[in-house]
């Protein structure tokens, strides 16, 4: 019966979502709703035989994508007309509800069949189909003309940076305010190195490393005057650094240096060119209008990546992600990760141990750095422009955001809550706003006589301004009802629900005899 | 082959420590005893390195301790299961014991020393996975008794193995205690209880805030009439 309510629940907010999106989107969302809704339901269940699991989730996927395609429908027949939009073709409807019904039908029983089978095998075929479906996507995406690739690829960005944060705030425990500094720095130096601004065009394959370079330098030199620092006074000290950076690109647009040596020697002759200039007057960053055009990476099949096509883009950012998580793993296996784990439990304890604090949160700084360098040579390069105000406070805090919601500590969890979050920013609220706009025009607007109000009505339904609203709202309902965040890293949530996990006090026989030796 | 000399450690404007001297020789247990504030965990908290002595020497085996930051006295063979335990509480207690090894370079014999923690304590191979945090108090003795023994120190200093413990398990901890000794272990032992500290220990030091009063062998300090009145309350 639950498992029921879960594919209701499930069906219902999928056939919503096609309310927004229309056209094609039901055969993604269909899809996208089965892999959820089969991948919960499976690990809800007992492990036993594969086809016996799908017999019995068979029902509840049926019903989700009868739902989902009901409400689908309703939205081609009626809601298409009643906000004014042309209705779909024919050949749309029929095809793009028979996908979406049989996507949400066939996902849903896999991936919960899937569950019946060893843990070993079942991961395997996960991953598998995993990997099947991030490769297809973005020429699904194509065929249907949905154009999510190019908003998805801003989510993987925020991945990135999500991930390399993780390292910072999640392994080793040091709450750090400031992080979009680090993707500044490395957006700026791909600009710098590779635009006609300054007339150097390296080649991108090599400005990402050297802008993950740069990036490291400066988490360790930032890592430097916190390392007495604890707490909340860590992250007052990255908070100003994060403030710093984006203020020092904006003003980097006039330096004179003179040469300090000359300046004092030369007055004393009487000459009156009393100084040797280095430089003058020269505009390093181009202040607030930014850095642009900006080289684009190319590859020898492909040729130069263009902004009209996301798919390449898309690869790459993958292929960085995979990388990102490889290396993210190792380095959190590896000795290193091990002390980070025990600075962020009790650095005494750890210092007792022989571990090097000072070494080993350097080392967390500088490598949480790096990866955020990768994030900004790839933005800038995929932007093919950098402003100063990209890189504020806001989001440093929605990359910590999407550390904390979708789970401090824990790899899949930091990449679930950046594509949610950042796709939930940049697909989902633009399109509730074009739907309410639309479906406001046509109905409750030309109703209203007093022209002030009708545009006051019509100015204040942007969901779009109330986007930072709407995110403090998701953190502090998450925070009530789930602050491990979506996928939980186990340790912290061992020490959010203890209950789980009961203090074993009763002696069993063994015990007994250790007591009395 | 611990060697105090005439330190004295500050807490800001505190002197905790007035001219510590003590010596510890290899194969030994010393007992530190002494009421609240006497500055016995202090004197281990200075050998560790947590806390600096503003004069005076910490020399072990002619190695300058009091130069050095706690990371690297812990290489050097230094282990210390601190007052109030100080286990790693969301790690798994096997995670603990890999911590203790943390600084070995040869790990061919990682297996034995495991199998060998959990002989002396073995409910702690019950406990395996279960998160430090989550133990009893016994337990989390045990564990970071057990954690300090996986770094195979030259010396083990023991900070009130005792502190809350229930009657039968303090018995336990003092049985390993000794047998630890006899496996060839030197040990430090702050404690408390100094009726059972005496008990085990070969020499014993009493300290009354910040200065060493008394250091004899554990078995005159047993029947020194001073020693039995203030610490061991035999009226």
């Amino acid at each position: 019966m639950k498992i029921m309510r879960s594919g209701i629940t499930f069906g219902i907010l999928a056939g919503l979502l096609t309310f927004l999106f229309g056209g094609w989107s039901v055969a993604i969302i269909g899809s996208l709703m089965g892999v959820g809704l089969g991948m919960g339901l499976g690990n809800g269940l007992e492990r036993k035989d594969p086809l016996k699991i799908a017999k019995d989730v068979a029902p509840t996927a049926l019903v989700a994508g009868a739902i989902l395609t009901l409400l689908s429908l309703y939205q081609n027949g009626f809601v298409q007309d009643a906000i004014g939009k042309q209705p779909a073709q024919l050949n749309v409807v029929i095809f793009g509800n028979l996908f979406g019904f049989l996507g949400a039908v066939i996902f849903t029983t896999l991936l919960a069949g899937l569950h019946g089978l060893p843990e070993k095998e079942e991961l395997k075929w996960k991953m598998i189909l995993l990997a099947l479906l991030v490769v297809a996507f973005p020429f699904i995406d194509k065929l249907t003309a949905l154009r999510w690739t190019a908003q998805i690829i801003f989510a993987l960005i925020f991945v990135i940076l999500g991930l390399g944060l993780n390292i910072v705030v999640g392994y080793a425990g040091l709450l750090d305010l400031g992080y979009a500094a680090f993707f500044a720095i490395g957006a700026y130096t791909t600009g710098m190195l590779s635009s006609p601004v300054h007339g150097i065009h390296i080649n991108f394959w090599i400005v990402i490393w050297i802008a993950a370079g740069m990036a490291a330098i400066w988490g360790f030199m930032l890592g430097a005057p916190t390392l007495p620092l604890r707490g909340d006074y860590l992250a007052i000290v990255t908070l100003g650094f994060g403030e710093i950076v984006p203020v020092l690109f904006r003003n980097l647009i006039d330096i004179t240096i003179k040469e300090p040596l000359t300046c004092w020697i030369l007055p004393m002759f009487r000459i009156k060119t009393s100084c040797i200039i280095l430089v003058e007057h020269y505009d390093l960053t181009l202040g607030e209008k930014g850095i642009s055009p900006i080289g684009r990476p190319s590859l020898p099949l492909i040729g130069e990546f263009e902004s009209s096509n996301p798919i390449t883009w898309y690869f790459l950012i993958i292929a960085i992600i995979l990388l990102s998580v490889f290396v993210i793993r190792r380095l959190r296996d590896s000795r290193l990760g091990r002390s980070w784990m025990a600075i962020r439990e009790d650095e005494l304890a750890a210092a007792q141990m022989g571990i090097d604090p000072v070494k080993t949160k350097l080392a967390a700084f500088a490598l949480g750095a790096t990866f955020s360098g990768f994030a900004g040579a790839f933005y800038a390069a995929y932007i093919s422009g950098i402003f100063p105000s990209v890189f504020e406070f806001s989001t440093s805090i929605i990359i910590l955001c999407v550390v904390i919601l979708g789970g401090i500590g824990n790899i899949n969890g930091v990449i679930v809550g950046g594509l949610v979050l950042m796709m939930a920013d940049r697909l989902f609220l633009p399109a509730l706003k074009d739907f309410l706009a639309s479906l406001l025009t046509h109905t409750v607007l030309p109703s209203i006589s007093n022209p002030v109000v009708q545009l006051a009505v019509k100015d204040n339904t942007n969901p779009i301004l109330y986007r930072f609203l709407l995110f403090g709202l998701t953190l502090v309902i998450m925070m009530a009802v789930r602050p491990e965040g979506m996928i939980p890293n186990a340790q912290v949530r061992a020490e959010l629900h203890p209950d789980d996990e009961p203090v074993i006090e009763a002696e069993t026989p063994m015990t007994k005899k250790a007591i009395k030796g | 082959m611990l060697e105090l000399k005439d330190v004295h450690t500050y807490y800001g404007n505190i002197h905790a420590l007035k001219g510590i001297s003590l010596t510890v020789n290899d194969g030994e247990i010393v007992t530190l005893i002494g009421s609240n504030g006497a500055g016995k965990s202090t004197t281990l908290r200075t050998i560790q390195g947590l806390n600096k002595p503003r004069s005076g020497s910490v020399v072990l085996d002619s190695m300058e301790l009091h130069k050095l930051p706690a990371h690297e006295i812990a290489a050097l063979g230094v282990a210390q299961s601190p007052e109030g335990r100080m286990i790693f509480p969301r790690m798994t207690v096997m995670e603990n014991l890999e911590m203790g090894a943390y600084m070995r370079k040869d790990l061919t014999t990682f297996k034995d020393d495991l199998e060998h923690v959990f002989s002396l304590f073995p409910r702690l191979k019950e406990r395996i996975t279960q998160k430090g945090g989550t133990l009893s108090g016994g337990e989390q003795q045990m564990l970071a008794m057990g954690r300090a023994l996986m770094a195979k120190p030259k010396i083990l200093l023991l900070d009130e193995p005792s502190m809350g413990l229930a009657p039968l398990l303090v018995e336990l901890i003092f049985d390993i205690i000794k047998k630890l000794n006899e496996e060839g272990t030197t040990i430090l032992l702050v404690e408390q209880n100094a009726l059972m500290a005496l008990s085990i220990a070969h020499r014993g030091y009493v300290l009354q805030t910040g200065e060493i009063i008394l250091s004899d062998s554990a078995k005159n300090l047993k029947n020194d009439e001073m020693v039995q009145k203030s610490y061991l309350g035999v009226e």
